[in-house]
């Protein structure tokens, strides 16, 4: 089954590469020294687009920092390859350290692949903290930082003159070979733990930390070798320019590269594969046009920069027309096509179940938790203890408070004071990710789930996540899938299910984990009552199969009071009731807290308790 | 003494980095949009300086046609380019304005000229002012004074005028305001309008200080404008005048400790400094208030 994924991976990946291969040679054959040239430069640019994709395309922020890689990458091979003899003319002031070495093209490859990986390390420091457009802006300040030191370090770099003598050694072979290797490389990348994880946080940051997912450390991997593969990109780039200056690696290569990402589909390595060949063709047709002459009758005046315009159309027509990009989200799953396992990849593993036992169920327990924002006590000093092995339910009207108490029981906000219990643990101050790790996993009431992943990869990245043993995290993942009941909708993208199996994805997702204590939002909200119905047999099933301990905050109050062993009732941030079912729906202060206090004392004299609890189930589902 | 000098030229460039961040800002708040094409607002400001200049027209005609041009073009713009997405991503609208960018300077180094133009400037620009004892290049001293004029206008159109409330309004909460009835394209149209002119205004500036005008003219600048806008916070107006500010006392500020040697590396300098910011403040100095809804 694991097997079977990685195969599918693999011939994938390969399927890729030998659509670049063909193109490469089809271009020298046809084209002669002319294709040769334009095939080694198109594979120099899928090696960096490829490595542009790892970072941008799985973790979603789109780094303006490539060109500052590729720079790094060039000036590197550029020094260590020079023949001892031109650097001497050429770089008379290069520090001894540096000079000499006249290396060849592989060994110059792994040492450029070293320079770039020492400066992800350094910039990564950064990057791995920022989201968003914040990480956006870092990077772009990486990339004028970058050809601000290009240009400062005269004495290695030559400063903004023409950095000469490199020796030409990148030939099509040599470009091919690594370009096909990077996509392998990407490709399997996309598909490995650390992949699913990085496109976890690109899909929903905060729920992938919620099932475990270290976000910073998952985005730094990728961020490292994005910048290893970039620069081995750039050191190819030198070795097949022979000479250049540091802006061929500033805005403008930076904009080229993004722009053919773009127009192939941002979310794939075959989209990074697609826009490098789609962008080379018309931007080479339009070199061809760029002098001005006659063509087919008509005379074309000069316009020097028509390739750049082309390819900045090309992106504003498929940005406009087509968001996704030509090839899509999705990779383009070549191998599929002849692979005849088709279809059956998602069948879950019977009779596994009492391979591992479950870790033990451990009590939730929130000691005087409270959180203030300003002056509003949104949560204030609330203690309760939700039993292992028990379903609790937590209610309240809307604005009670019941958001920003999970929340705090969950690490997504900080307490103000008090203390949060699971087992013997306090987690109050742990970071979500690790929560969730210790064993208290959550489902979020506007629905997070990874709407451009697999449901199988939605249920398995928080598997992975949690658990170091892959043995492990496939039967969690199938466990989970088959408990409500997913297993054959494994390979549907989670985005295009409707909305009530989306919440089951949720519930199987945080299941997947391996909970000592599970907790739902409103895992109904949005449900049919047939669907509502099916839910909460499958969640009497879950607590008596594991012994895990449900907290359930629910508006349904005829489904939470059906479902609960214990309920408790929270009201403007404090706990106004605790106790079973028929204590609270008695209970004078959650009577009041639903129907408004000047009301009660008519409704009290009025109808008898059972009946008010009609009038609330009516009044708040 | 020497205080003032910098002090003067902190005011000067900084009022030009506050210009542009703030015509950056107002746009960002709005639509979303960081507008990388900002630059080429510069540059159409500047060739119609050269253009007007040719026809002997004087100069306070020059200057307004200058800056009416720069407001017309960002609306048209946005009418072409970016109206067609106005629900995109805030990359997408990003990645877009960079293609409209390059297409321009394309259009600039085929259209115009690749190489600079020099602008006369008129005789008394040259000379310097002395006040009590020091004295103040003509120059530095327009800037500083266009700069508050600009900034003390603009404040009283977003306080006093209805347009300027609904604009102000809508920086926080678009939809709130169309669902006021406010003409959302006309907020929009006007937020451009804006925009280019405060661009116009800083291309004013800006040549004043080099005396020519080329196609990438309005890189640098806006480069440096967009960090003003995020070290102050993106889509902050207040935020963007402050980083505007910031950044030009960091550049003039860093001069007298920068040796020979280091000098070149003074960008790379700033802006490690910059990034720092960010990992302490990500939403920059005054973050922007924005309706947030669950």
């Amino acid at each position: 089954m694991v097997n079977s994924r990685i195969k599918a991976v693999t011939m994938d990946s390969l399927a890729l590469a030998v659509i670049l291969v063909a193109v490469g040679i089809l271009a020298g054959v046809l084209f002669g020294a002319n294709g040769t040239r334009i095939a080694t430069s198109m594979s120099i640019v899928v090696t960096a687009c490829v490595g542009l994709q790892v970072f941008s395309g799985n973790t979603g922020i789109v780094s303006f920092g490539p060109a500052a890689f590729m720079g790094v990458g060039a000036y590197t091979a550029g020094i260590l390859t020079m023949s001892p003899v031109v650097q001497r003319t050429a770089l008379p002031h290069l520090p001894a350290w540096m000079a000499g070495y006249g290396l060849s093209v592989w060994s110059s490859l792994v040492v450029a692949a070293l320079a770039g990986l020492i400066l992800a390390g350094v910039s990564g420091l950064v990057i791995r903290r920022l989201s968003g457009s914040a990480a956006s802006i870092a990077t772009l300040a990486l990339q004028i930082i970058v050809y601000t030191v290009l240009v400062a370090t005269k004495d290695i770099t030559r400063g903004s003159q023409t950095f000469y003598g490199v020796p030409r050694n990148t030939t099509l072979v040599v470009a091919l070979c690594v370009a096909a290797l990077s996509i392998v490389v990407a490709r399997t990348f996309r598909d490995t733990r650390t992949g699913r994880a990085v496109r976890a946080t690109r899909e929903d940051e905060v729920a992938a930390a919620a099932v475990g997912v270290d976000v910073r450390q998952a985005r730094l991997k990728a961020w490292l070798l994005s910048g290893t593969i970039l620069s081995i990109a750039g050191a190819l780039l030198a070795q097949f320019l022979g000479a250049f200056g540091p802006k061929d690696f500033y805005f403008e290569s930076c904009f080229l590269l993004i722009s053919m990402l773009i127009v192939g589909g941002l979310g794939s390595v075959s989209g990074a594969l697609v826009g490098v060949i789609v962008i080379t063709a018309v931007t080479e047709l339009l070199r061809a046009l760029e002098g001005g002459g006659n063509f087919l009758g008509y005379s074309v005046p000069a316009l020097y920069g028509l390739p750049l315009v082309g390819a900045s159309l090309a992106m504003i027509l498929v940005l406009f027309f087509r968001p996704t990009g030509l090839v899509g989200g999705r990779e383009l799953e070549l191998a599929k096509a002849w692979d005849p396992s088709k279809g059956r990849a998602s069948k879950p593993v019977p009779g596994t179940q009492d391979v591992q036992a479950p870790k033990g169920a451990h009590a939730l327990e929130a000691n005087q938790l409270s959180r203030h924002f300003g002056g509003v006590r949104a949560v204030d000093g609330v203690s309760f203890k939700a039993e292992a092995g028990l379903i609790t339910g937590l209610i309240g009207p809307n604005g009670a408070g019941k958001s920003t108490l999970i929340n705090l029981l969950t690490g997504q906000l900080r307490p103000s004071a008090g203390h949060v219990a699971l087992g013997s643990d306090l987690i109050e101050n742990r970071q979500p990710h690790l929560i969730a790790r210790a064993g208290l996993a959550r489902t979020f009431q506007n629905l997070r789930v990874f709407a451009d992943m697999t449901v199988r990869e939605n249920v398995l990245v928080a598997a992975e996540a949690c658990a170091a043993d892959t043995a492990l995290a496939v039967w969690r993942t199938n466990d989970a899938l088959a408990r409500f009941g997913l297993e054959t909708l494994g390979d549907r993208l989670a985005g295009s299910l409707p909305y009530g199996q989306r919440r089951l994805v949720e519930i199987a997702r945080a299941l997947a984990t391996g909970p000592r204590f599970l907790l739902l939002d409103e895992p109904a909200a949005g449900m049919n009552p047939a669907e509502t119905k099916e839910l909460m047999g499958r969640l009497a099933a879950l607590r008596k199969d594991t012994g895990v301990g449900i907290l359930v905050v629910e508006h349904d109050l005829h489904l939470i009071m059906s479902l609960s062993d214990t309920i408790v009732v929270i009201d403007r941030g404090q706990r106004i009731a605790v106790g079973t079912a028929d204590a609270v729906r008695t209970d004078p202060a959650v009577i009041s807290a639903y129907l408004g206090s000047k009301r009660m004392g008519e409704k009290k004299a009025q109808l008898a308790p059972g009946s008010v609890a009609q009038v609330i189930g009516a009044s708040a589902s | 003494m020497e205080f003032v000098q910098y002090l003067v030229n902190i005011l000067s460039l900084g009022g030009i980095y506050a210009l542009l961040a703030l015509g950056l800002a107002i746009v960002f708040s709005i639509v979303g949009l960081i507008n990388f094409a900002h630059g080429e607002l510069m540059t159409i400001a500047g060739y119609l300086i050269v253009l007007s200049l040719s026809f002997g027209l004087p100069l306070p005609v020059v200057l307004l046609v200058a800056c009416l041009g720069a407001a017309l073009s960002a609306v048209l713009m946005d009418r072409i380019a970016f109206r067609p997405m106005r629900s995109a991503s805030v990359t997408t609208l990003m990645i877009t304005s960079f293609g409209v960018s390059t297409i321009c300077k394309v259009l600039f180094q085929n259209g115009v000229s690749a190489r600079g133009r020099a602008v006369a400037l008129p005789e008394w620009m040259s000379g310097t002012l002395t006040f009590g004892g020091f004295q103040i290049g003509m120059v530095p001293l327009t800037s500083i004074v266009l700069t508050a004029l600009a900034l003390i206008g603009l404040d009283i159109f977003l306080r006093k005028t209805t347009l300027g409330v609904a604009m102000r309004a809508a920086s926080e909460d678009f939809v709130m305001v169309s669902l006021l009835g406010l003409r959302a394209n006309t907020v929009i149209a006007t937020s451009f309008a804006i925009s280019g002119l405060l661009a116009g205004i800083a291309a004013i500036l800006w040549i004043s200080q080099r005396g020519s005008v080329d196609p990438l003219m309005g890189f640098t600048p806006v480069l440096k404008a967009f960090i003003a806008a995020i070290i102050g916070g993106l889509g902050s107006l207040r935020g963007a005048v402050l980083g505007g500010f910031v950044l030009g006392a960091l550049e003039v500020g860093s001069e007298p400790f920068l040796t020979i040697g280091t000098a070149p590396y003074r960008d790379a300098i700033v802006l490690l400094a910059v990034v720092l910011l960010l990992l302490v403040k990500p939403d920059g100095l005054l973050p922007a208030v924005r309706g947030v809804r669950s």
